[in-house]
């Protein structure tokens, strides 16, 4: 993606966005983790980072 | 971009996606803590209500227990007390039993005793009656005997009867011979001598003359007339109160002596007599008795 590569004289290819999709898709499934995380410890503490 | 740099993308996704499934999986599996500490926090609660109930139960038990225990002292106390007073009524029913026993052991001897004696009397008794039957037997022989001892008694006073009629038939005779022979005899001075008996008279033996029996007459009169100069005196009682010739009696005036007075002569309601052993002079109406 950076351009500097292809100043030295290397194989030029084009940009690719699959792997900004799975970043993507391992961001989402991180922060759906979180949020379940969050909503169980509130629901069932009431709190959700001190000690009830 | 590089492949090492693509390897590292895939892995980290796919690690990601594996440790989020990891994490969703056990925070769904958890157990709820909050929830498990509410019911462990009512089961101390209700642990610590049933602890004080059961302390509260312990102290009334206790209490009750200690209640009974006094209950069951007393009752104790009290079985102990009859206790000793039936032990004391056992030990007097034992010691009387020992002298009712040994009472029963001393009437059952005297009721031997009592049976031997009567068996000795009953033996004393028959051989009584042999000796009475021998002496009935006996004195059925004395019975005739004495009649026939009677009968000839009587036969013997008949004849004696007779010797005696004609004993005094022959005084009589004698009496009258003798005043003849004594009326003949005066003619010359003299006089019959008194008979001698031909035999000897034989000393009889004979019972004691028993001393007459006395006794007060208790006669009772007065001086009715005093002659003091001839020593006479009349008195108010005569033969028909007892009053004889020469009877004693003494002259009295209260309590004094006052003399003696021997009857002379008597009639059937006076009598007169003369004095004697004078100490006072006699008056109309002193007191004449036969005892002092």
């Amino acid at each position: 993606m950076s351009p500097l590569p292809q100043s030295r004289g290397g194989k030029i290819s084009p940009p690719s966005n699959l792997y900004t999709a799975v970043l993507a898709v391992a961001f989402g499934v991180v922060l759906a983790t979180a949020a379940f995380v969050t909503f169980k410890c509130y629901t069932q503490y009431g709190t959700i980072f001190s000690l009830p | 971009m590089s492949t090492l740099t693509k390897v590292l993308i895939v892995l980290l996704t796919v690690f990601s996606i594996f440790l989020c499934g990891i994490v969703v999986t056990y925070v769904a599996n958890a157990t709820n803590q909050r929830e498990r500490a509410d019911g462990l926090q009512r089961q101390l609660r209700s642990a610590q209500a049933s602890e004080q109930d059961a302390l509260a139960d312990l102290e009334q038990q206790k209490t009750e227990a200690e209640q009974l225990k006094a209950d069951l002292n007393e009752q104790i106390s009290q079985l102990k007390v009859a206790m000793s007073e039936v032990q004391a009524q056992l030990d007097q029913v034992k010691r009387d039993n020992a002298l009712k026993e040994q009472e029963v052991a001393n009437q059952t001897a005297a009721a031997q005793l009592a049976n031997q004696t009567a068996a000795k009397q009953t033996e004393l008794f028959e051989s009584a009656h042999q000796n009475v039957e021998q002496l009935r037997g006996e004195q059925t022989k004395l019975s005739s005997r004495l009649a026939e001892t009677d009968q000839l008694l009587m036969e013997k006073m008949s004849i004696i009867a007779q010797l005696q009629e004609k004993n005094r038939q022959l005084v009589e005779s004698n009496q009258e011979l003798e005043s003849r022979i004594n009326r003949v005899l005066q003619q010359y001075g003299r006089a019959a001598a008194p008979p001698q008996p031909v035999t000897r008279q034989r000393a009889v033996a004979e019972p004691a003359t028993p001393k007459p029996i006395t006794k007060d007459l208790g006669l009772t009169g007065k001086i009715t007339v005093v002659d003091a100069k001839n020593r006479l005196a009349q008195i108010s009682i005569g033969t028909a109160a007892g009053i004889k010739q020469d009877m004693k009696l003494h002259i009295i005036r209260g309590e004094q002596f006052v003399a003696d007075i021997m009857i002379l002569d008597a009639d059937a309601d006076k009598a007169v007599g003369i004095l004697d052993l004078v100490q006072l002079q006699p008056k109309v109406g002193d007191t004449v008795t036969t005892n002092l």
